[in-house]
Order: structure tokens, then sequence, then C-alpha cells
């Protein structure tokens, strides 16, 4: 038994010296592609750009991303209904479908790069980002929901909304407290609640809510990461009861959650149930789609939702605009709108616009340089500024409220100073 | 105090749930001794069909709900018994866990398939995905009353409440109150017996599979407007009802229905009072584990913890003993090839396709230690790989180089596999798995919620190394790189097999208590196999991490280890080598799939998930499944080949080819012919003999036991079979009754060919065996023994008249009679309604002279009743004053047959000790 063991070994070192060489001697050239030369056209031809996407479409959880497909391609179709980027056509592949698990998400970020060879990564929205190391690497241009780290940072990969995690020395978004107090007219002396899961991303999100409501001027009453994450309670009584009585015995002016829908619609439908009066606001229930079972309408009407875009019920014209290119997309058909497909119109209107300013000869590298100092104001997002929107949000925002079954926009759309996070 | 009382009714709320899941659990694990992992899967489909029904095509709630429940989960139940659980029943505790854990992904992906197939037809279906609020059975909005200042109950918590409630009575009535109930419980205690009376396990199983569905779909509808449609919710609310199916024991329903109410009402009241944890992210999350762990360790029996049964026996391994080249050669090919092809066909999408099977086949060969060699199933692997990572990241952060980062996260994956060890190793099998099941979920809400060690979302980022000229940043090479280790982790497992250790974690594997008593110390081997295996999955974790550049805490989950179990024991776990073709496939597979046979993301989930009826099939994985199938057909074609040409000379009677080939013509052959008039008169020749084996061969899968025997009994006769150890006695007895297929030969019942038959139909035909042992469910009462041969009161009344020691205990349970009052039971229902053909397997053993003779007593009473006998026993004294005929059984051969009158000193000395002289 020993000696095969010994032959086996001796034959796989053999292998590896070998390959060692053939690595030396070969690896530096090839090792990213066609990444290395001075004008990196991967993807790009005479008269198309191809493009790719990343999306979470199946999940095992019940939420999904897909309509972000959607939102991307009517935004490829009407450039290209335009005359496309500086005469060239944008061939969208579709998005691959990530499943939320980060194997796939690694491997549609290979497959898209190295087989089917695109210029760029536009939209790629998922809860993970396995990929983004490889993309980065590969040099490959991505644009995606900043809601995760790998949007901050990395040199080729862009957040539509800039990036959306705050870092210790970057700045806080305050969309949410600064809306908040003009609806209370006025944040001096009001008392907000925020409750989040019980993880580590929680804690995270009661740390920078909790300054940035109290630069606004609140006083935070009750700040905790403390319902279970997986399984939404049953009961939320015990939630409820603290923090009723956290404003010194009294109820808080404002509850703020930083869940996800399954778990607001518990808690909200508790805390009317127990007569609270104040006001409720979450960021994630934004979705008309929400409307259509009464459950859901009940629980949540009368919340204020925060968006970091343009509502739906905005007149401004490139909302007209979204809404005519989502239809045509969509064949024609009216479909409901979500907060997705305005992540993937984004995101790939952030790409058409930074291709369109690096001009006729496009490479990774003429991209890179235009996206450098990229700027512009009145998007459906607010005003864009790269690469500060590699590091920060863009700090733009509106609050929604749901009133008998349809959605009416409390605190227009606006962008807001952000404040340096501590 | 309203607190309190808050606290404890909606508690009962998903405490009602539990009930019904754990409910589910039990009593499919009693019909076919496995734990669902997909119950909570079915909950969901159930719960999908439901809202599709009620939302998509507009159907009343109630009309939807009830035709989910009773004719939809059902026939699904059914469905997923007959096609899959009935034939895992008789496979491995592995195989039956993996292949569940198929379904549990298989399932949900099959229901949104199906809704995704029909929104395309033109259905009026509604997506499944992001819905919330969705109605149940109830008003939706759901109506709430206050009770008393701060007590609220709303309609859909009372209408789970009083539904619960009803289910709890019809549930009590069907299994206390019901012939199909008592059948049912027979069937929990002594499955193999029941089919011995007649009485279908397998229909049974159906049964029990249907009404598990069932309360898993009632479960699903009323879960519906708490838990939406999510798959991976109903699946954590399903682990964490297997705590209140543990407090059953996996045996009583009662036990867990109110575990599940008194598990609902825990985990709200340490919920609402766990302020204390504040400080420890996670905590709250983490409760239902913590609960499920520490039940598992409290209440799972001592009796069991000597661990793991041997109920999958190892394949025959075709290549022991051959040479080294004809082991590996094909293995050792594959990977030089797949070097070289790094280098020369692959394109780097491909290259980075390969390396990261390789360093997925590095994780996954950790299984072929611990489940492979210690036949412990663990699913807290992905813990492992993750605790790996996020060290070696971190000290890699901190300016570590890659091996010492690598050694050190190995350490740490090692010692956390250990720390998971301790206390969950007394644990045995379906404990052990569901133990490491709540582990992985406990680090992943709490452990791996530390932001020192988890780094926020961001995660560390793991560079490639570089080795000296080699840039392993370079897919190609790091993939040369993999193949290396790949091989040398391969060899030093196979060696580790080899070895007096590797002896000894077999030894343990097989059988703890001779190991034990071979001086083996069981819990210090096991311990060693679980953190070898952790060590390794942590190595192979930060390889694959390094692969991907980053580790983050979500990257591996402990669903993520659930579904990588499944994959590499679908390939096979008892050899490293499959573990590779595991990681290659699961890396590959999807790629093709997606590339050439289907776009749908559904289709191969679902696939991936029918793996499981192929492990019904080959247990050991479809690796093994090759080379014993090809040795199977080599051996086939081996056989068949002289077969063939001496059959121009005329169709021989079947059989006879078959049996003469392998085997010298038989000794006991003119022997056996006298038997025929042995008795003559009483039998009444025109019945002709009631049971009659004719040159039966049988055996195992490791060779064959009977060697071509003919035995004859006839009504009203009584037969002995006796003989030494090892003779093949049993065997006969389970080929006559069934239990064994005869693998030549006939077995005919009262003239009638019944070879094909199973056990069932023969015990219906009147051949009734009495296995060794007791023939009776020790759980059941007498009354309830009784019961299942007669189910007319009169005749046990009868009973009862003849037999007043019965009659006095018939509510005690049979387990607790002395022996000879348990085969005293076993025989009385018989006594009343006499077989025509009675198999008693050393009727005798175990009871004193006194007892036994009264056996034989019953015995010869039965015999003048008219029933044919055939008696096995291994010492002939007493069974010699009863028998008519006597067989004597050597080798698997009957060596001399004859009246008993012919029956000589010297010819019984002979069957024991041989022919020598």
């Amino acid at each position: 038994m020993l000696r095969p063991i010994r032959t086996l070994a001796a034959a796989a070192a053999a292998i590896a010296l070998v390959s060692a060489c053939n690595s030396a001697s070969t690896g530096g050239t090839s090792a990213g592609g066609p990444g290395g030369g001075p004008g990196n056209t991967r993807g790009v031809s005479a008269d198309s750009i191809k493009v790719g996407g990343i999306v979470s479409m199946t999940t095992a959880s019940g939420y999904s991303k897909k309509d972000t497909d959607l939102g991307a391609r009517a935004r490829y179709l009407r450039a290209n209904a335009e005359g496309g980027v500086n005469g060239r056509t944008i061939e969208y592949l579709g998005a691959e479908d990530d499943g939320q698990d980060p194997a796939k998400n690694m491997a549609a970020a290979r497959k898209l790069v190295q087989q089917d060879k695109v210029f760029a990564v536009s939209p790629m929205s998922s809860v993970t980002f396995s990929g983004a190391d490889f993309l980065e690497q590969e040099k490959v241009p991505t644009f995606g929901w900043g809601t995760l780290p790998s949007f901050c940072g990395p040199k080729y990969i862009y957040g539509f909304n800039g990036c959306l995690v705050p870092t210790p020395g970057g700045t806080l978004n305050q969309t949410w407290p600064e809306g908040i107090g003009r609806i209370l007219g006025g944040a001096q002396g009001r008392s907000v609640a925020v409750i989040a899961n019980d993880s580590d991303a929680g804690k995270f999100g009661i740390r920078t809510f909790q300054q940035g409501f109290t630069s606004a001027g609140f006083k935070v009453s009750y700040a905790k990461a403390s319902v279970p994450g997986t399984a939404v309670p049953s009961d939320w009584s015990a939630y409820v009861k603290e923090i009723l009585s956290s404003n010194d015995g009294k109820a808080p002016d404002a509850v703020v959650s930083v869940m996800q829908t399954p778990n607001n619609i518990g808690l909200f439908t508790a805390l009317k149930r127990s007569g609270y009066k104040g006001l409720l606001s979450d960021p994630t229930d934004y979705d008309p789609g929400l409307l259509a079972q009464d459950a859901t309408r009940q629980a949540l009407d009368g919340i204020h939702v925060l968006l970091q875009f343009q509502p739906f019920e905005s007149d401004d014209p490139k909302m007209v605009q979204f809404k005519a290119d989502i239809k045509a997309a969509a064949g024609g058909k009216d479909v409901p709108l979500n907060m997705h497909m305005m992540t993937g119109y984004m995101s790939a209107d952030l790409f058409v616009s930074i291709a369109q300013k690096a001009g006729k000869d496009l490479t990774v590298e003429s991209f890179q340089a235009a996206a450098q100092n990229f700027s512009d104001t009145g998007t459906l997002v607010g005003d864009r500024a790269l690469p500060k929107g590699q590091k920060d949000s863009f700090g733009c925002g509106a609050l929604v409220q749901l009133k008998n079954g349809a959605y009416e926009v409390s605190v227009p759309f606006k962008c807001y100073e952000p404040i340096p996070f501590k | 105090m309203g607190d309190l009382l808050v606290f404890v009714l909606s508690g009962l709320v998903s405490g009602a749930l539990y009930a019904l899941l754990a409910t589910g659990l039990v009593l499919s694990y009693s019909a076919s001794g496995l734990f669902n992992f997909a119950h909570g899967a079915t909950a969901y489909l159930c719960a999908l069909t439901f809202y599709e029904l009620h939302s998509g095509l507009g159907w009343p709630a109630v009309p939807a709900a009830l035709l989910v429940v009773f004719v939809l989960a059902p026939a699904l139940g059914w469905g997923l018994d007959r096609l899959m659980f009935r034939r895992l029943a008789r496979v491995g505790e592995t195989a039956q866990i993996v292949a569940t854990i198929g379904l549990l992904v298989a399932l949900p992906a099959a229901g949104l398939w199906a809704v995704e197939l029909l929104a395309d037809a033109g259905a009026p279906v509604k997506p499944a995905e992001n819905q919330f609020g969705l109605p149940g059975v109830g008003p939706s909005p759901a109506k709430s009353w206050q009770l008393t200042e701060g007590v609220g109950v709303d309609s859909d918590q009372l209408i789970t409440w009083v539904v619960t409630a009803l289910v709890a009575v019809a549930l009590w009535v069907l299994m206390r109150h019901t012939r199909i109930g008592l059948l049912l419980r027979a069937a929990v205690d002594n499955r193999s017996l029941t089919e011995l009376r007649g009485i279908s396990a397998d229909r049974l199983s159906s049964v029990a599979w249907m009404i598990a569905s069932a309360l898993a779909g009632l479960a699903g509808v009323l879960a519906t407007p708490l838990l939406g449609l999510s798959a991976h919710d109903f699946t954590l609310f399903l682990f964490v009802s297997a705590t209140a199916a543990v407090i059953g024991r996996f045996a009583s329903v009662p036990l867990a229905f109110a575990g599940g109410l008194g598990l609902g009402v825990l985990q709200n009241l340490v919920a609402g009072y766990a302020s204390f944890a504040e400080s420890v992210t996670g905590f709250r999350t983490a409760v239902p584990f913590l609960i499920l762990f520490g039940g598992l360790l409290v209440l799972t029996r001592r009796a069991r913890t000597a661990g793991v049964a041997a109920v999958d026996a190892p394949p025959v391994d075709h290549l022991a003993g051959a040479a080294w080249g004809r082991r590996w050669g094909v293995w050792a090919a594959g990977a030089g090839l797949l070097c070289v092809a790094f280098y020369t066909v692959t394109t780097p999408f491909w290259s980075g396709l390969l390396a990261q099977g390789l360093a997925v086949a590095l994780v996954f060969m950790s299984f072929t230690v611990v489940t492979g060699l210690g036949a412990m199933v663990s699913l807290a692997q992905g813990t492992f790989v993750t605790g790996a990572a996020l060290v070696a990241g971190l000290l890699m952060s901190r300016g570590w180089p890659f091996a010492a980062a690598l050694a050190v996260g190995t350490c740490a994956a090692a010692l956390l596999g250990a720390l998971v060890a301790l206390p969950a190793l007394r644990l045995g099998g379906r404990s052990l798995a569901l133990a490491t099941l709540a582990l992985a979920f406990l680090a992943d809400q709490v452990l791996f919620q530390l932001r020192w060690l988890r780094n926020g979302d961001t995660g560390w980022s793991i560079p490639r190394p570089v080795i000296g000229p080699v840039d392993l940043s370079d897919d190609r090479a790091l993939g040369v790189a993999l193949v290396v280790l790949v091989a040398l982790v391969a060899a030093g497992l196979s060696a580790l097999r080899g070895s007096p250790s590797g002896r000894a974690m077999l030894a343990v594997r097989s059988a703890p208590a001779a190991a034990a008593a071979s001086g083996v110390s069981v819990l210090r081997t096991k311990l060693l196999l679980f953190t070898l295996s952790a060590g390794l999955a942590g190595f192979g974790g930060v390889l694959y991490a390094s692969y991907n550049t980053r580790i983050t805490a979500t990257d591996f989950t402990a669903m993520t280890g659930l579904v990588w179990l499944a994959v590499v024991v679908a390939a096979g776990v008892r050899r490293p080598q499959y573990a590779v073709v595991a990681g290659l496939v699961y890396a590959v597979a999807p790629r093709l799939l997606s590339d050439y046979v289907t776009e749908s993301a559904h289709l191969p989930v679902i696939l991936f998930g029918l793996a499981g009826l192929a492990l019904a099939n080959d247990p050991d994985g479809y690796c093994a499944a090759v080379p014993v199938r090809l040795a199977r057909r080599r051996r086939a074609r081996a056989a068949a080949g002289p077969g063939p040409s001496p059959s121009p000379g005329g169709t021989p009677p079947p059989a006879s080819g078959a049996r003469d080939s392998g085997v010298e013509p038989r000794d006991g052959g003119p022997g056996a012919e006298p038997a025929v008039p042995g008795r003559g008169g009483a039998g009444e020749s025109p019945t002709g003999p009631a049971l009659e084996l004719r040159g039966v061969t049988a055996g195992y899968d490791g060779g064959l036991v009977l060697h071509g025997i003919d035995l004859v009994v006839r009504r009203g006769e009584i037969l002995a079979v006796l003989g030494p150890n090892g003779a093949g006695k049993s065997t006969a007895c389970r080929v006559a009754a069934g239990l064994l297929p005869a693998d030549a030969g006939a077995v005919y019942v009262a003239g009638r060919d019944a070879t094909g038959e199973g056990a069932v139909r023969r015990s219906r035909a009147g051949v009734v065996l009495a296995p060794e042992g007791r023939g009776i469910f020790p759980s059941l009462t007498i009354e309830e023994n009784l019961a299942l041969h007669l189910p007319e009161a009169d005749a046990r009344a009868c009973v009862y008249e003849r037999f007043p020691r019965l009659a006095e205990r018939r509510g005690v349970s049979a387990g607790a009679l002395s022996g000879g009052e348990q085969q005293m039971l076993a025989l009385a229902p018989l006594l009343q309604r006499p077989p025509a053909v009675l198999i008693a397997d050393e009727p005798s053993l175990g009871l004193a002279p006194r007892v036994a003779q009264e056996v034989y007593a019953l015995l010869t009473e039965l015999r003048n009743a008219g029933t044919a006998l055939l008696l096995v026993e291994e010492k002939a004294a007493g069974i010699l004053g009863v028998a008519d005929t006597v067989a004597y059984l050597s080798q698997g051969r009957v060596s001399w047959c004859g009246p008993r009158d012919e029956v000589e000193a010297d010819r019984l000395t002979e069957a024991y000790l041989g022919r020598g002289t």
C-alpha cells in the first residue's frame, strides 16, 4: 500500500513541477484573458456591445428580484431604439439566475466573462455577490443595487444609486430621518423607535439609523435588533409592549422598522391592534404588488415607506418615460411596477450614460476614465456623481404613504446633505 | 401575569403547527423507519397549492383547503410512498436521510415549476414569489378580538386552535379505537412480524404516509398567513418541530403532539423574556435550535447510545486483493488526463469550473471520513468550512502567509468539530444528524454573527497563494495543485482505512459493542473521526474560499451542508474517489444541464432531488453501483455461459439448470424421496403436501446458504428439521414463509406454486411463521395482540377461556410477559383458528424445559387439528418426542430425511458433526 502512494505522490509532484514551469512561463500574459492589452475591447464589436446580468430569480425564500431583468431590458431597448450607444447597439444577453446561492453567483459571473465575453454586467441584483472579486479582477464594469459591501470600494463596480452600505469614515444618507421629520413637523422633541432583526446586519442597521435619527434631532427611545432573524414570530406582543413604553413609559412618535415585509406586516398589525396611533415607517414595502392581498393592504395602511428613487406616483417626465419603456419591454402590456424594475432600469441607465460619455472608442479603459468624473442631475435616482457613488449613497429619496389601497407621495423626491458616519 | 397569558396563548399557535408537523413525522417514521426531512417541503407544497386554488383560480377558501388536506396531500403521500419511501425502508439510514433531503429541495422546485408551466399555458395562476399577507381559511384580513386588557386573539389563531384540537381527538380515536390504528401500531412495533401475520406493511406504510401528508397539508394551509410562501421558512419550521418528535421518541403520537404545543409556548416565553441575552447577537433567533439540541441531548434514549446500527452493510468489494493498477489505474489516469487537459483543451471557463469542482471535492472527502468510515451523518460540514475559512481570512488580513493561515484554519475547524462532537456523539444515527443540524444553525445564527470574526457582510479576502514560481491565481495552476492535493488526501484516506486505526474505525462502525469488547474505545474513535473530518472540511474550505478569493459568513450555511451531503451520498461515501466525482459533478452538472438540456432553474433541482429514487435502488451511490453492476453482469454472463450448451437437449424443468450448474448432485436426494410416504394414513392423500420445498437454493448477498433442499410437510404432520448452527435452518424457514426469495427451486403451498409470493400472500394462503424469538408485538397489550389475529370478540373470549393466565392480564403490554407466556400468546390465537401450515423457528429457544414441554404440547394439539407443522430446532432432545418425520440439515443440504422411528443416534451425530467417516 505504501509504495503505490509514494508512486502517486511522485507522479503528482512531477505534474506539479511541469505545471509550475508552464504557469510561470505563460501565466502572466493569459491570466486575465484579453484583459492585459492596452485597449481591452472584450465584448465590443464595430456595431455592438455585449452586456449580461445576474439576478436572483428563483429562490427558496419566496423573495425574487426577477423583474430587474425586465427593467434593464426596457432601458436597453430604448437605447437601441435611439440609435445605440455611439452607434453601437447593446446586445443584452439577459440575466443569469443565481438563485441567491453564492456558488451560483460566482459561476454566473465567470460564465458571463469567460464564456459569453461580455463587456459589462448590468444589472447585478442579488442578496449575495461572491462574483465581485472575480469581476473586479477581470476588469468588468458592473452595475447593480448597492446594498452589498462589494459596491463600495472596488473600481469596476457601481451601485445604481451609489453605495448603500455606510462605512465608518464615509457618510450617512439622511433621507429617512429628514423625511419623517418633515411629516411630523420637525424632529425636535420627537421620539422614534428603531427595530431590526437579531443578526449582525440588523445590529449594523440599528447603529447607522440611531446615529442618523439622533443627528436629525430625534430622540431615539428604542433601538434594538431583537426580532428573530429566520422565522417570522407568530406573536409580537413582547416587542410591542416594549416599544410602546420605551418613551419614558409612553409611546414614541414614530416606529421605524428595518426589516423585511413579513416581519413588518406582523409588527405593524400588532402595533395597530394595541392602539398605537403614531407614525409607522419602513424601507421595503414600496411594492404595488403588495396591495393585491387584503391582509397586506390593511396591515400596511397608513405606513410611510422610504424609497431611494423617484416614486412611480410622480409625474416627472423621466417617470413617464420609464413607464412607457417598461410597457414596451413587456410587450405592450401594463405590468404592475415595482422597485426591482427600477433597479434594473437605472443600473442599465448608469451604464449607458457612462458608455455614451466614453465616446466612440469604447474600451474598458476609456469607460473607466469616463466614469471617473461622471456626473449628471435630475435622474430618477437624483443627482449622480462618480467616483463619490462608489463610496457613498447619492443621498436622495422620498417617502410615500399607503392610504386606502394606494400609495401617495408624502415627502417628494429630493437629495439631502449626508452626514459623516462615525 | 397578563404577559404570561399572552405568551402562552400565542405560543400555542405555533405550538399547534409544530404539533401537526411532529405528529406527521412520528407517523411516517413509524411506518417506514425514516425521518422525513422533506415533511416541511410537503407542507409548503400544500400551502402553494392552496394559494393557487384560492387566490389564483378563485376557489372559496374552505373547499380549496378541504381538497388540499383530504385529497391532494394524501395523494402526494401515497405517491411518494409508492415511488420511494417504501423501498427506502429497506436501505441504510444514511441513504434514507439523503433521499428525503433530496425531496426537501425537489418538492418546492416541482411546485414552482408547475406554477411556471401552468402560467405559460395560460392558466390563471398567480406568481408564487414576493407574496405576503396571504389569506388562510378564515377571513382575510383576520378579525381580532380583545379578550382583556392586552390579551387578544384573531380569527387565524382561533381557527388553528380549534382545528388542531379536532385533529388531536380524531387521531386519538383512529389510533386507539380502529383496526387500522391497531395495525399501524403493530407495524411500528415489529414491521416484519406484521407481514408474517398476513398484514401488508407496505399498505400500512401507504396509509401512514397518507395521514402524515394530510397533516403536513393541514399545517401548510393553516400556516399560510404566518409563513407565506417561503419553502425555506417551512423547512426551518419543520426542523424545530423535530424537537417535538424527539419528545415523542419518534414513536408516541400523543407525546409528540403535546411536545409540539409545549415547544411553541416555551419558545415564546424564552423569546419574550430573553432580554438578558440581548448582548449576544442572534440568541433569540437561535432559541428554537437551542431547544432542539438540548432536547436531543436530554431525551434521546440511553439504550440507543451504542450509536449506529450497522443497517447498511458494505457492498461487496470486487477489487479486494486486486493489484494496485486495477484498483487505482482508472483514477490515476483520470487525474493525469485532467492535469493535461488544464493546459491543452479546456477553456478558461471550464478550467475554473473544474478547479471549483476539485476544491469542493476536498470538502466532500470529509464526508468519506465521517459518513463513509464512521457511519455518522454530519449536517454541520458547512459550518466547519465557514469557520476555517473565516479564521484563515482573519489571519491573512493580519498579514499571515497563506500556508500558516490554512493550517490554523484547519485546526480551528477540527477544534470546532471536536466541540460539536463531544455532546453529540452519544447520540446515534438520526439523532446525531439532527443534533449536528441544530449546531450548524446555531453556528450560523450566533457564532458567525460575531463581528470580529465575520467582518460584516464584506467578509475576508483570501487571495490565492503564490508558491515559488507557481502563481495559483491562474485557474489552471490552481487546478493542477488541487489535483495533487486531492490525490494526496485520497491516498492518505485509503492508507488510513487500511491502517490499524482505520480497522478500529470500521469495527466501531459495524459493531460498536464488539469493538469496545476488543479494547477499541468507541467514543475516542468516533471523536477522532469527527475531528479529522471537520479538519478536512476546514482544509478544503480554506482552499475553496481561496478559489473564490473571499469568504463571507453566509457563503456556506447549514442548508448548504445539507445539500452537500446529498450530493456526496448520491455518488457514494465509501471511497474518497467517489467524493471527487461528486465534487466535479456538483460543479459541472448544473452548467451542462443549463447549456444542453433546459433553461429552467427548477428542473435541475428536481432531477437532483430524484437522485433519492436512485438511492433506493443503489444505496451506496452511483459510483459504487457501476462496478457492482458490471461485476454482477460479468458473473451473470459467466453463469449463463455453460448454461445454453446443455439446454438444446430439451427444455429442462424450471430451476434445474441453475441449480445443477454450481452444485454437485445432492447426497440427500435419494434419502429425501422416502419421506413422501412417511406417515401415510393421517395425511389423507387427496390433499397432497401442504407445503413443499423443491430443490430450493437461497442465500444472502454474500453467498449461498441453501444448496438445493427438498422438504415436504403434510396436513396433520410434524416435520422436525434438525441441524447444527449455521446449517441453514432459519434460512429454510424464511424461504418457506416467503421472507427470503429462493434463487432457484420452487415452493408449493397446497400443491400450488407459490415461489414468487411474498410473506403477506403466503400468510394469507395459510402459511404462518413463528419467527425465532417471540412472535408477539411487545408494546401492544395482550388483548391487542390477540385482536390482530382474531378480530371477533367471541373468538378472543374462547382463547381467554382456554388460557386464564392471559385473561387475567389482558390489559398488560405483551412485552411484560415471561418468555413462556409470550410463546403461549403467540400460539394461542393459532389454536383458536389453526392455520394450514405453521413454520416455527426454534419455538423452545430460551424456555425452561418444563415450559418447552408445554409449548410442544400446544404444537401437538395444532397437528391434531390438521395443521402441517415445520419445526426447526437445534436441540434434538425435546422435539424428537413429537415429530413424525425428521430431516437433518447440514451445510445447506438435507443429509438425511425419514420417519422418526428410523432416526438413529449415529445419524444424529453424523448430522451434527458431518459425515467424516
